[in-house]
């Protein structure tokens, strides 16, 4: 009795955080397939629901806000790690370099992402306004039109890169300064001596020793902003009309905009698709890097 | 050639610093001026007259006023749940040895890769068919999905720091290693669950999607939420908007400079979240 009380405690210890992960985060997950394949709507939520097979799937394939919101995803991820990663990486080797206070700038440098998307957002929003927004009123002090930030389909994801830009790069930052730390300082002084350039021993030596982490760092910032909508939500609510909602926002858009749960859940199937096979890629990665992440990281 | 090099190196970090303190002091700037000067054009870099009256109104207002109280209770609760539960799964992790370990922590792990948002359809009718939506409760317990995975592996972390002779001595004494944990380990583990709660806190009182989804009801509505539904949604008046930013900006921002090295290493496993 005594006996198999000691060999159950472990597991009594992992029972309350288990079973709390498996109810709001796994089950969901899964119930989503079962959502996916029935007719539920805001109308019929907690009727019966219909099996519909591969319906929505079936509509959602033909539906061309659909097609344009995964063109916008394709540009605000391409366009949010391309920039948070170049401005990132500049920013964490700039600080590596020996500079009296790096440490406060590391500091400071942070603040945006511990603030919040909704705020990140809001503040944007009123930054980029077009009539009263202090970006315009800066260009047109050098003499240049008001553009229509938030309003002109065209120019609109590019502002949402800004603000995802402003509020994602200090986690690239601090990550590539982590895998910068991890560098012996060694090797440079051996570059040097042997008459290589700073910008050789970058070119050379960091980047190939900051691989594992650079990439990483990539695939975790693709993953992120695949899946940020609320960014988007506060700025734009996706507008005008569809041409800044990203596959996310549609998903969010056609659920609690239009009540069309199924539909919402079909587009979430997609976008787990799209999560796992990145999740993949990472959890492979860091299997083959693990060791020498572990290693440098602690 | 060094003096180009240095003012490179600062010409980098200045315009960064800029980039970073820009729009958070311009928002600073905003909330003490009067709502009519806040959208005035040309814009006027510092107020006027600087006034308090947009702090004044949303801590008074009272929608705003029960929204801020309900996003302390929950950040609160939903921190201490997920303090207490993590350290218990992560003293299992960290000192027995058992079957499904490896199993177990793998599982956790990617459990941790699921990003929330692709839950919220789901997680929205099942609250819907038991009656919890729009409850408190309800975003204490989602919340949870957010902290778990990453509490378990900083207490997990933390634990193993620690010297087992300490737990020996308790357990040579007679005391069972339940009784161990809780008067040898616990008290010693303080700055461990700190900087768990912190993190924990943060990630709380920063969400959206989750509670703008599960909770949108004035009663049960939380801080962030109720920036985006009272203030913004129809007529967006700035001064109150910019007063809301920064008091939902303290609390973050002065834990995270104030643990700051701590905090940014946990962050960066917390990332993963995102």
């Amino acid at each position: 009795m005594l006996q198999s009380k000691l060999y159950l405690q472990p597991y009594l210890l992992i029972v309350p955080s288990l079973a709390i992960l498996v109810a709001f985060l796994l089950f969901p997950l899964i119930w989503n397939v079962y959502l996916a394949l029935h007719d539920v709507s805001l109308t019929t939520i907690l009727g019966d629901w219909k099996y519909v097979g591969l319906k929505n799937f079936a509509s959602l394939l033909q539906d061309g806000d659909f097609h344009t919101s995964l063109y916008v995803s394709l540009i605000f991820v391409g366009g949010s790690v391309a920039l948070q990663f170049f401005i990132g990486m500049i920013v964490a080797v700039v600080l590596n370099q020996q500079i009296r206070g790096s440490n406060t700038f590391r500091a400071l440098f942070i603040i945006p992402w511990t603030v919040s998307a909704v705020i990140t957002g809001f503040s944007f929003k009123f930054i980029f306004n077009d009539s009263f927004g202090i970006v315009n009123y800066g260009l047109g002090q050098i003499g240049l039109g008001p553009v229509s930030w938030l309003s002109d389909p065209g120019t609109v994801v590019w502002s949402l890169i800004v603000a995802n830009m402003w509020h994602g790069t200090p986690f690239t930052i601090i990550f590539l300064t982590a895998g910068l730390f991890s560098i012996n300082p060694v090797v440079y002084e051996a570059a040097r001596i042997d008459g290589a350039t700073k910008f050789k021993s970058f070119l050379y030596i960091t980047l190939p020793l900051l691989r594992p982490f650079v990439i990483i760092n990539l695939i975790l910032i693709t993953m992120w902003s695949v899946n940020f909508f609320d960014l988007i939500l506060v700025m734009t609510n996706g507008g005008p009309l569809f041409s800044s909602t990203t596959s996310s926002l549609f998903m969010y858009r056609q659920a609690f905009e239009f009540g069309l749960l199924s539909k919402g859940a079909t587009v979430g199937f997609i976008l787990i698709a799209m999560n796992l096979v990145l999740a993949y890629s990472y959890m492979r990665l860091l299997r083959s890097q693990d060791k020498s992440i572990e290693i440098k990281h602690s | 050639m060094i003096l180009l090099e240095r003012s490179l190196i600062y010409f980098v970090i200045a315009t960064y610093l800029f980039i970073t303190l820009a729009p958070l002091l311009w928002v600073l700037s905003t909330s003490f001026k009067p709502n009519s000067e806040a959208i005035s054009f040309p814009p006027q870099f510092l107020p006027d007259a600087p006034t308090m009256d947009n702090y004044v109104f949303v801590l008074t207002d009272p929608k705003l006023a029960i929204s801020l109280l309900n996003s302390l209770v929950v950040s609160l609760a939903s921190t201490g749940l997920s303090v207490a539960v993590s350290a218990l799964a992560g003293y299992a992790f960290a000192r027995f040895e058992f079957r499904a370990k490896n199993l177990l922590i793998s599982f956790i792990l990617g459990l941790f890769m699921i990003p929330v948002v692709i839950n919220i359809i789901p997680l929205y009718i099942m609250l819907a068919n038991i009656g919890l939506l729009n409850s408190l409760i309800a975003l204490v317990l989602t919340f949870q999905i957010l902290i778990i995975p990453l509490n378990i592996f900083l207490l997990k972390n933390y634990f193993e720091t620690i010297p087992k002779e300490l737990e020996e001595a308790a357990l040579i004494d007679g005391c069972s290693k339940l009784h161990a944990f809780l008067h040898v380990i616990v008290p010693i583990s303080m700055p461990g669950f700190l900087i768990a709660a912190i993190l924990s806190f943060r990630f709380s009182w920063n969400e959206f999607v989750l509670p703008v989804v599960l909770s949108n009801r004035p009663d049960a509505m939380v801080f962030q939420v109720a920036l985006y539904q009272f203030i913004s949604l129809y007529r967006i008046d700035w001064g109150y908007l910019t007063a809301g930013i920064n008091i939902a900006l303290v609390p973050v921002v002065v834990l995270m400079l104030f643990f700051q090295k701590k905090m940014i290493r946990g962050l960066t496993l917390g990332a993963v979240r995102g």
